[in-house]
Order: C-alpha cells, then sequence, then structure tokens
C-alpha cells in the first residue's frame, strides 16, 4: 500500500517538475540500491552520494572492485531482498545474473529493477554508463562519460604499438578469453593480437599448456585473482611450462577487477598492455 | 527436539505390555508434539530476519511489517516446512518399500533426477521461472530415476544392488546436471550447480509455494495411501500377496507419489539432502518397526529439521547466506552418526 502511494506522489512530483521547468532543481533524485558487483560500480560512477542507499559487499572488496575505497562509505548488502526492504530505494541496479529468485522476488513487490547484461566490448561499457544513468536520473552525466571513454579509446589506439604482439590470455583455473569478450576487445585497442581469439574461440574457455605452448605467444597476459590465498587455480600460474614461456618472451599483468566488470577504468587493461608490447 | 524425548519416555514401558496398541498411541503422541513443535519453530522462523549486519529478530518497523512478514518470511517458513515435510515422507516411505535403511529420496537419485530435470527446462530456454514447465521437468526427472533404480535393482530388492544402483543413479545425474550447466548458454550459469546442488530457500515468494504445493499434495497423499501395503511389505512380498496386498500397487504408489512430490520440492529449492535419510532414523525407535506409523512423524519431523536448519543460516553472522543442503547436512550428519554407532551390532531398518 504504502509503496503504491509512494508511486502516485512520484509520479506527482514528476508532473509537477514537467510544468515547472525552474522547478527541475528541486526535484530529488531517485535512491539507488545496487545488489550486483558490475551494477555497484557503474552506480558508485554516476549516481550523487546522497542518491546511493546500499552497494554489495563485494564492491568494497579491493580485489574485486576497482572503486573499493569509494564503496566503503556506503551501507553494504549481501543482496537479499529483506535487506533491501529496508532500504525502500525508488530503483534497484542488479545483474542479468544476479540470483533470479531475488529479483523475481523485488519486482514481485513493486521495485523497478534495471538489469546490466555483462558487458563484452568498449561499446557495451558506453551503453551501461547510459543505462544506469537514465534510470537514476544522472543523464548528463552518463553522457559524458561515455564521450570521455570514447576519447580516451582513440587516445590509446593512436599510441598503438607498430607490431601486433600475439598474446594470450591466461587467467587463474588454466581459462582464457576469445572473441566477443571484453577482455578481447581491450586486447584489440591497445594492438595485441589475441590468439586465442584468432583460433576462433568464443567468449571465453580452457587453456591447455600444451595449446599453449603450440601457439608460441610473444607475450603472456596473466590475470592475477588473490594470488596470495592459495587456490588450484592459482596454482595453474606456476606451471614450469608456463615459467619457461614466460622467462623467453614477455608478461603482463592485469588485476582481475579490470576485467571483472565494463567500467570506465577497465581502459586502464588497454594501457598496460600497450606498455607491456611496446618495443 | 526436547518435547519429542520428554514424549517418548512413558511409551517404553507400555510398548511391552501391548506392543501394536501401544505403538499406535506412541506414534499419535510424537506426531502431536512434533506437530507443536513445528509450529513452535514456524513461529520462530517468522521472526527471524536477516540484515546486512547479521540476524535481526522482529519486522523492522511498522511500514515494513506487513510486507517483510507476508512476502518473505512466510513463503520461506511454508516452503521449509513442506520440503522438509516431503523429504522427511518420501525417506521414511522408501526405506519402507526398499526394506533398506539406506534408501531416501537424496541417496537414490530421486532429488539429483529431478534437479537435472528442472535444469534442462531452467537453462535451455523452455520456460521461465515461475511457469509449470520447470516443476513438469523436476517431476519427470525425478520419476525417470527412480523409475529406473526399481527397473535395475528394485525387484531382486537386495540391501546391496539397490544402494549401489541408487548412488550410481544419483552420480549419474549430478553429473549431467554439472555437464548441462557447463554448456549453459552463459558461464554465470555454471555458478548455479552450487544452488542446484546443495539447495537453498532465499527469496522464494508465495508464487513458488503455489507451484510446489499442487505436486506436492498429490504426491504425499499417494504415498499415504501406500501405508498398509509398507506394513504387509515388511513380511516379504508373498506374504503381502496373500494378504490381498498388490506389491507393484504398493511400489508404484510410492514411486510416483515420491517423484511427484520430490518433483515438486527441487523445482523451487534445489537438492536438500540428509533430511529425507535422517529423519526416519531418528524417529523409528519410537514408533517401532511398522513403516505405516512411521510416515507421518516423518514428515513432521522432516519439517521442523529443515525449518531448524534454514532459521540456522539466518542466524549465522554476516555474510552471504550458506546453502540449505550445508546446514542440514551438518545438523544431520552427527545425529546419524550417533544413531549407526549406537545401532552397529543389531544392523538393519
Amino acid at each position: 500500500m504504502s509503496f503504491s502511494l509512494t508511486l502516485l506522489s512520484s509520479a506527482a512530483l514528476a508532473l509537477l517538475t514537467a510544468l515547472l521547468p525552474g522547478a527541475a532543481h528541486a526535484a530529488p533524485l531517485p535512491s539507488v540500491a545496487s545488489i550486483n558487483l558490475c551494477a555497484d560500480q557503474l552506480v558508485l560512477t554516476l549516481a550523487t552520494p546522497e542518491q546511493i542507499l546500499t552497494v554489495s559487499w563485494l564492491a568494497a572488496d579491493p580485489e574485486e572492485s576497482v572503486l573499493a575505497s569509494q564503496a566503503t562509505r556506503y551501507p553494504l548488502n549481501y543482496g537479499s531482498a529483506e535487506e533491501l526492504l529496508r532500504y525502500h530505494p525508488d530503483v534497484v541496479i542488479a545483474g542479468a545474473y544476479t540470483n533470479a529468485f531475488t529479483r523475481a522476488l523485488l519486482a514481485r513487490l513493486g521495485y523497478p529493477i534495471v538489469e546490466l547484461e555483462p558487458e563484452s566490448s568498449i561499446a557495451d561499457i558506453a551503453a551501461n554508463l547510459r543505462r544506469v544513468a537514465q534510470a537514476i536520473g544522472r543523464e548528463a552525466r552518463g553522457d559524458a562519460l561515455a564521450a570521455e571513454l570514447r576519447a580516451r579509446e582513440d587516445r590509446i589506439a593512436a599510441a598503438r604499438p607498430v607490431h601486433a604482439l600475439a598474446a594470450v590470455v591466461v587467467r587463474p583455473g588454466g581459462f582464457t578469453v576469445g572473441k566477443h569478450s571484453l577482455a578481447d576487445d581491450l586486447m584489440t585497442l591497445a594492438g595485441v593480437r589475441n590468439v586465442a581469439a584468432e583460433q576462433g574461440l568464443d567468449r571465453w574457455g580452457s587453456l591447455s599448456m600444451e595449446t599453449l605452448l603450440r601457439s608460441q605467444p610473444e607475450l603472456i597476459v596473466l590475470t592475477g585473482y588473490r594470488a596470495s590465498q592459495p587456490s588450484l587455480a592459482n596454482a595453474t600460474l606456476a606451471h614450469p611450462a608456463l615459467r619457461r614461456i614466460r622467462d623467453a618472451g614477455r608478461t603482463a599483468w592485469v588485476p582481475a577487477r579490470y576485467w571483472a566488470c565494463g567500467l570506465p577504468e577497465s581502459l586502464d587493461s588497454a594501457a598496460l598492455l600497450e606498455q607491456a608490447a611496446a618495443p | 527436539m526436547t518435547a519429542v524425548a520428554r514424549d517418548a519416555a512413558p511409551t517404553s514401558p507400555a510398548r511391552r505390555a501391548d506392543p501394536a496398541s501401544a505403538d499406535a498411541r506412541g506414534t499419535w503422541r510424537l506426531s502431536a508434539a512434533l506437530a507443536l513443535l513445528a509450529l513452535a519453530v514456524a513461529g520462530l522462523s517468522l521472526v527471524v530476519g536477516r540484515s546486512s549486519s547479521g540476524p535481526t529478530f522482529g519486522f523492522g518497523g511498522p511500514e515494513l511489517a506487513s510486507i517483510v512478514l507476508t512476502e518473505i518470511r512466510l513463503p520461506r517458513t511454508l516452503l521449509a516446512l513442506l520440503v522438509g515435510g516431503t523429504l522427511g515422507l518420501c525417506g521414511a516411505a522408501l526405506q519402507g518399500l526398499l526394506r533398506n535403511p539406506l534408501a531416501e529420496p537424496g541417496l537414490l537419485g530421486a532429488s539429483s533426477g529431478a534437479a537435472f530435470g528442472a535444469v534442462l527446462v531452467f537453462y535451455f530456454g523452455l520456460a521461465g521461472a515461475d511457469s509449470l514447465a520447470l516443476p513438469g521437468g523436476a517431476v519427470a526427472g525425478s520419476l525417470a530415476a527412480l523409475a529406473a533404480l526399481y527397473a535395475l535393482a528394485g525387484k531382486r530388492g537386495d540391501f546391496l544392488t539397490i544402494v549401489l544402483a541408487g548412488i550410481a543413479i544419483n552420480a549419474f545425474a549430478a553429473a549431467l546436471t554439472s555437464l548441462s550447466l557447463n554448456f549453459a548458454p552463459s558461464p554465470y550459469a555454471a555458478l548455479e550447480i552450487l544452488f542446484w546442488m546443495l539447495g537453498s530457500l532465499a527469496d522464494r515468494s508465495l508464487a513458488h509455494v503455489a507451484l510446489a504445493l499442487p505436486l506436492m499434495l498429490p504426491g504425499w497423499l499417494l504415498v499415504i495411501a501406500a501405508a498398509r501395503g509398507l506394513d504387509a511389505l515388511t513380511l516379504g512380498e508373498e506374504t503381502a500377496a496373500s494378504l490381498g496386498f498388490d506389491p507393484r500397487r504398493t511400489q508404484w504408489l510410492v514411486i510416483g507419489g515420491t517423484a511427484l512430490a520430490v518433483g515438486g520440492a527441487v523445482a523451487v529449492t534445489g537438492v536438500v539432502g540428509f533430511v529425507g535419510l535422517v529423519v526416519p532414523h531418528l524417529l523409528r525407535g519410537r514408533v517401532g518397526h511398522h513403516p505405516s506409523r512411521l510416515l507421518v512423524p516423518s514428515f513432521l519431523g522432516g519439517a521442523v529439521l529443515t525449518a531448524i536448519a534454514d532459521i540456522a543460516i539466518r542466524l549465522m553472522p554476516p555474510g552471504p547466506e550458506l546453502k540449505l543442503g550445508v546446514v542440514t547436512a551438518l545438523l544431520g550428519a552427527p545425529f546419524f552418526l550417533h544413531l549407526i554407532v549406537r545401532a552397529r551390532p543389531a544392523s538393519g531398518a
């Protein structure tokens, strides 16, 4: 009941601001709760501090998030519907793969939810920036950041090395990235050739040490993720065969948080790759 | 559980005097005590919540109270009771049918078959999360697993064959689920293997209750309709037939009922292990060895155990929620170990 009243009153408010152009500044921006790491970081990038009610706990983890120190200023949630009810947000930003039950329950309770598809290209970053900006009434900021993103893309493209090094990404657990992925797009931008994509790998897949050796990469791109914490996945990075290739060629380190979510900061990884590939 | 212990003490001497009627009285008293306990646990489950800073008690302010109570805690509590009851009831019935103390929906592949059926429907574009195709897939998977088990090993009915066949079918169905999630259109789906294998009640709504209940209810009725036949089967198939009970009818009632009820449960909660195995064992000593007398107490006991496990999840320190199957196993396994160590010299159901 109280929620439909709020809806009604916010509709009335919207009408009022439409009728009185001068009143636009008085209308408060919608309050936002975010329940997904990538959504969190876009919200932190776009929203005013007053708008943000809560972000997810992963956003405050420096291993996962590029905006961790910013996220710690807000209450953190673990993404359950009951937690979010207490914040009573005007809009909820989630990922397309955030717990389906939670999304369905919040929708059932009448909360507007924006579900973000994971970014698989630099263009997707701009699209999601605009989408979140629109949902939270920060269109101008979204457009400005998207334009800034494109300008930076152009600057990085202009500084590409002449010779494109053959590169392979090795992620913990022996995974690599193929075409139609954000990482591949960033590698292309930085002027390195993604061997796995050239061999036809789509999005992501596993990479055996044998394939890696046979593809004779000039540049190994390692993505570090919780390297100091023991895991079988990280043990793959210490494989002797991998060590031998690394000793022979070049290595670039890209922290996993730059590729986990598509953000303006993701372009930092292209700059890192460009540096590693520079003659 | 204290109500159970208090209730059991006075019935034991009486059982020696007149076993049959004392057992019946004991069953009713036990059921009444468990029903009261289930109500108390359900009440507690409605009051315990979870915020970002850990467990909370109450409903978080008057304007939120009705939504929190009816839309969040009520469906969760109802599903804990209904799913736990289903697993307890079906575990007791399968143990009676197969005359094997290891039988339970989880071990014999009914649950993992259901999970596989649901995963196929859900991730390969056949249905949204709330449509009827999802529980339909779960029921079909559960039925296929139990039918395969029965075809392979049911007639011989010996201890080792059934359990080994059940374990193989269970592992096969679980492997198919993992395999299909790895091939799912999105890499993120692979993470949800955890949900389908370990179960969860987080953020279910009344729509899920409405989805599962129409399958569980007829499932329970089918299983309960087999009660007398299960008693007769304890005397062996031939004796049962001579008493006028068709063993095949009993078998299909239990298998069909379990497939329906477990399929409905798994479609909304994933696989919740251990309840169906542990609960009948916990209660068997108190009702005697008639499978029929174990059915209702096992239903109630399963409901209580699952609801307690789900409350325990909400009482954990702040962090992402634990999976329900993890907690039912954490609570159930020590009980079960205690029982088998105590009962080892005189093995058997």
